[in-house]
């Protein structure tokens, strides 16, 4: 093992044990699978996360739109991650779920292939230049790296932005 | 200083009610210039804001108001009778003080309003006077309605103060009125009597003592300090004595108990309604797939008798809140008779508006959005329908002009009507107009039944006015009321006899957030229609369908509707095999109606309306969506974008069918005896010289005996006819049923039914129109006429 390898597995262990200050700059997020990528959303962003209920189709709407589904008396809009990403249409799997998405006044449920885990990023270790040059600009937060994975911030509003 | 704003917004709320009540009776009291309780109440009005003003030191408004009670005062004594040149005055000065009292509301001040009333207060006290109103304008102000010469004798106070006097005294006993007040109340409060706080109409006692004693003693009855010492004032007491019962009626009203409540409440109040009623929806569902389950159990009675209770009740909350939303009409109808009043003496014309059911209550939101639509309908009734008084009195029709405003329910609608005897709209005329203007093409115009005309009068930059006048003409206003009445959901139907007037109704659902809705399926999915706009449904087989340029119609009795498949206007994959049924819902909004081609009906339902929120807001053709009793999301159509859509989304509803027909028809045809005809006659002798008529065409002929007989060649020949020659008379089945059995075949849908017949009858004629009869030859013909006709309609162009 090279040398430059060691000395971030080193810093990586580092982080693991450090337990963090009080003050520091921390964004608490909820990581999840959408085809082979790895994704998050900050959880004061995340409403609930339910498993998959029936939705209705809604016309004239894009793709990814795949309609609207009743959350306990709110008719909520529901987006297909895949789909939005551009990937193909996958069914849905045990560990499928809906992210209940909320900005505000807005609320929007996503259809995300698997739920990783929740953790603790420091902003210092978010990559925040790649947002320029993102082809969804203002869907990408910034990126963040845990353990040997890279992991895509999505930001809410972002998310939540109609583009149709 | 609280306790002064709180009086401020007091005597504000109060000040506008009874403005709203004023101009009503103004008109009216033109009409019956010498009805002592309207001038009564009218100048009570005046009075009662004078009094309060004062007492706030609104200094221009008192100015204002003192010298308008002077002539009304004037008025009610019959010194000084009301013409329409002092109403005018009256009511400009109305004006200026609603004027004064809006700038009150927004500035907290009278003072900055901008408002010169100095003119106004110049001519108010030339009528007072007793001099021409252009005079005393043109003089300089002589402030002189101090001595007023035709002093009622058993007045003299009054009369001989100076209204500085008048003023004074009144402010006086104001002074005293309120410490009575107070004195009385605090005794109340001793007796330990609980008072209601209602400011409001305290504020109406204290307007009210100034001027009447009497009847602020009436509801408040035991007070032994009601009447106050009856000095200089006894001079104004006892003409409002004389009204005293009717006024203490009046008070009876306003003192009824109320409270004003936050319409977010309430909005908030209606929001959980909706989401009971979708729980009893719910229930329902539940209780009857329990029932299938556990059918003769004992406890399904209770559960049965559970939800019917719940739902009762939720039923009778949602009737109940919605009241509470409820306003009568009345509130938008009042500003009309001043607007009638104001157009007719503008126009020139002699209108009477008469109106009935004020009282008829619909949703606050509703309230608010119909005034506009109403104002401009009532323009255009007032502008356009109701003639000149002398055109009218040479089309022996009475000089006074009637517009006619009525409002009634009608199942879960309200419906306003608004009818003139004027003039009546000339569909011909209509059309004309439209096709110069480009609103519509001439075809369109040929195709126009005379209803379908007048809603032209909708259609934005369409007007009839010879000319544009300060009043309409520029083709907006009937616009507007579309677009709004679309807005409610509401239709619009047109209704006119040249001559005789036009009559406009409007059907307005009565709440905007829990409607009625048609469920209905297309493929595997719901939508929900708003039962407002559902006109009607119907049942069709696709043979019911024709074709007329390329775009799928229904003919429903006398009406041709454009038909349009739900699923394509969705764009919903057909999944499910067709059936041959069809269901169609003829649906209906504002002017226009479209058949809405649909493939199963679910039934009726209450629903809530639920926004789709941001994200989905502005999708074509969903209004929103509701959340039906198993819990799913069931889109709610929205009917003015259907219309929309079903423009640009007309596909055939069938075409296959079509095809192939038009394929059989279109083949090859070169020889004369390629074109067959059918002859239907009972009586052998027609037949053969029917038959001999036609043998130089070369055509071939076949005969039938009666309908039925003909009705089974039709059914079983392999080729089809190209023409069919009827007689109306025969035994089994008459020529006109046999027709319209025809007419039932799709392949036969285009082919020409010619009438060889002895009856000559006009209403014969009609008939044969009717089920589609193309030529309608009268027995004796000539042979040549014969067959030039069947040569005409089989397009018969080889030669034999």
């Amino acid at each position: 093992m090279s040398e430059k390898l060691q000395d971030v597995i080193k810093k990586q262990q580092k982080q693991k044990v450090q337990p963090l200050k009080k003050d520091e700059d921390t964004l608490q997020v909820v990581g999840f699978n959408v085809g082979d990528e790895e994704f998050a959303v900050s959880i004061l962003n995340i409403q609930e996360i339910i498993k998959p209920i029936d939705y209705t189709r809604v016309p004239g709407t894009p793709g990814y739109v795949l309609g609207v589904f009743n959350l306990r008396g709110n008719v909520l809009p529901l987006i297909s991650l895949r789909l939005k990403f551009g990937l193909p249409f996958a069914k849905y799997t045990e560990d499928t779920r809906f992210i209940v998405v909320k900005n505000g006044a807005q609320t929007v449920g996503f259809v995300i292939d698997k739920l990783t885990q929740a953790f603790i990023l420091r902003e210092s270790e978010i990559d925040h230049t790649l947002d320029m040059q993102s082809e969804q600009e203002g869907l990408i937060y910034g990126i963040g790296k845990r353990e040997d994975r890279i992991i895509t911030i999505l930001k809410a509003e972002g998310l939540l932005k109609r583009e149709f | 200083m609280d306790e002064l704003q709180e009086i401020l917004q007091d005597f504000l709320v109060e000040a506008f009610e009874m403005i709203e009540q004023l101009d009503q009776d103004l008109v009216e009291l033109e009409n019956r210039p010498d009805d002592l309780d309207l001038l009564n109440r009218i100048f009570r009005v005046a009075h009662t804001i004078k009094g309060s003003s004062s007492f706030l030191n609104f200094d221009v408004l008192t100015k204002l108001t003192h010298h308008m009670e002077d002539v009304l005062n004037k008025a009610r004594h019959g010194d000084l009778k009301i013409t329409p040149e002092i109403m005018d005055v009256v009511l400009a000065s109305i004006d200026q003080m609603k004027a004064l009292l809006f700038s009150i509301r927004d500035t907290g001040s009278d003072a900055t309003s901008g408002i010169n009333i100095d003119p106004t207060v110049v001519k108010l006290d030339a009528v007072s006077s007793g001099k021409a109103i252009d005079a005393a304008v043109a003089a300089t102000p002589a402030p002189s309605p101090v001595a007023e010469p035709e002093a009622a004798a058993d007045e003299p106070d009054y009369a001989n103060m100076s209204a500085e006097d008048v003023e004074k005294e009144i402010e006086r006993l104001l002074m005293e009125r309120q410490e009575q007040d107070e004195k009385r109340r605090q005794e109340k409060r001793a007796n330990g009597e609980a008072m209601p706080e209602v400011e409001a109409p305290r504020e109406v006692d204290e307007g009210q003592s100034e001027s009447a004693p009497a009847p602020q003693a009436a509801p408040q009855a035991p007070a032994p300090a009601a009447v106050p010492a009856p000095k200089p004032a006894a001079a104004v007491a006892p003409a409002a004595a004389a009204a005293g019962g009717d006024a203490a009626a009046a008070g009876g009203t306003t003192v009824e108990q109320t409270i004003r409540v936050d319409v977010n409440r309430l909005d908030h109040l209606m929001n959980l309604i909706g989401e009971l009623v979708l729980g009893k929806n719910r229930l329902i569902k539940i209780y009857s797939d329990v029932e299938e389950r556990y059918e003769g159990e004992q406890f399904l009675d209770e559960l049965n008798q559970v939800v019917s209770s719940v739902s009762t009740v939720t039923t009778d909350l949602q009737i109940a809140v919605m009241k509470t939303r409820m306003l009568p009409i009345g509130r938008v109808f009042n500003r009309f008779p001043r607007m009638i009043r104001d157009l007719s003496r503008e126009l020139n014309k002699k209108v009477e508006l008469v109106m009935s059911g004020e009282e008829t209550e619909l949703d606050k939101s509703i309230v608010e959005e119909i005034g506009d639509p109403l104002v401009h309908i009532i323009r255009n009734s007032a502008d356009h329908g109701v003639e000149m008084p002398d055109v009218r009195a040479a089309a022996g029709k009475n000089e006074m002009g009637i517009v006619e405003l009525k409002a009634y329910h009608e199942g879960n609608s309200i419906v306003i009507e608004i009818s003139d005897d004027g003039k009546g709209l000339d569909p011909l005329m209509l059309k004309s107009k439209a096709v110069e203007k480009g609103v519509i093409s001439e075809k369109e115009a040929d195709a126009m039944s005379d209803k379908e005309a007048f809603t032209l009068i909708f259609k934005p930059g369409f007007s009839t006015a010879a000319k544009i006048t300060n009043v309409s003409g520029r083709g907006v206003g009937m616009d507007v009321v579309k677009t709004n009445i679309e807005k409610l959901n509401g239709i619009i139907e047109v209704d006119s006899q040249v001559g005789k007037g036009t009559t406009i109704k409007l059907k307005i659902p009565l709440t905007l957030a829990i409607i009625q809705a048609l469920l209905v399926g297309v493929q595997e999915e719901f939508f929900a229609i708003p039962l407002s706009s559902v006109l009607e449904t119907v049942r069709i087989t696709q043979d019911d369908i024709f074709l007329v340029e390329g775009k799928s119609v229904l003919r429903l009795r006398s009406e041709v509707l454009s038909l349009v498949k739900l699923s394509d206007i969705f764009g919903i994959e057909a999944t499910m095999e067709e059936n041959e049924n069809l269901y169609v819902v003829i649906i209906g909004l504002a002017d226009a109606k479209i058949g809405l081609v649909i493939d199963r009906l679910i039934g009726q339902e209450e629903i809530v309306i639920k926004s789709l929120g941001y994200y989905l807001k502005g999708v074509d053709g969903i209004a929103g969506a509701t959340i039906r009793g198993d819990g799913r999301v069931t889109l709610i159509a929205d009917v003015a974008a259907l219309m929309q859509m079903a423009k640009t989304a007309h596909k055939k509803v069938d075409t296959t069918k079509k095809a192939t027909a038009a394929i059989a028809q279109a083949a090859k045809k070169t020889e004369p005896s390629d074109y067959k005809v059918l002859i239907v006659d009972d009586s052998k002798t027609d037949r053969s010289i029917m038959r001999n008529s036609l043998k130089p065409l070369g055509v071939t002929i076949v005969e039938a005996g009666d309908g039925v007989e003909a009705l089974g060649i039709i059914k079983n020949s392999d080729h089809p006819f190209d023409a069919c020659l009827i007689d109306i008379e025969m035994p089994k089945m008459d020529g006109y049923t046999l027709a319209s059995e025809i007419r039932k075949y799709n392949k036969y849908r285009n082919m020409p039914l010619i009438a060889v017949t002895s009856r000559t009858g006009k209403t014969d004629r009609m008939r044969g129109v009717e089920v589609g009869m193309a030529e309608y030859i009268t027995k004796p013909y000539s042979p040549d006429y014969l067959m030039n006709v069947v040569k005409r309609h089989t397009n018969l162009t080889v030669e034999g």
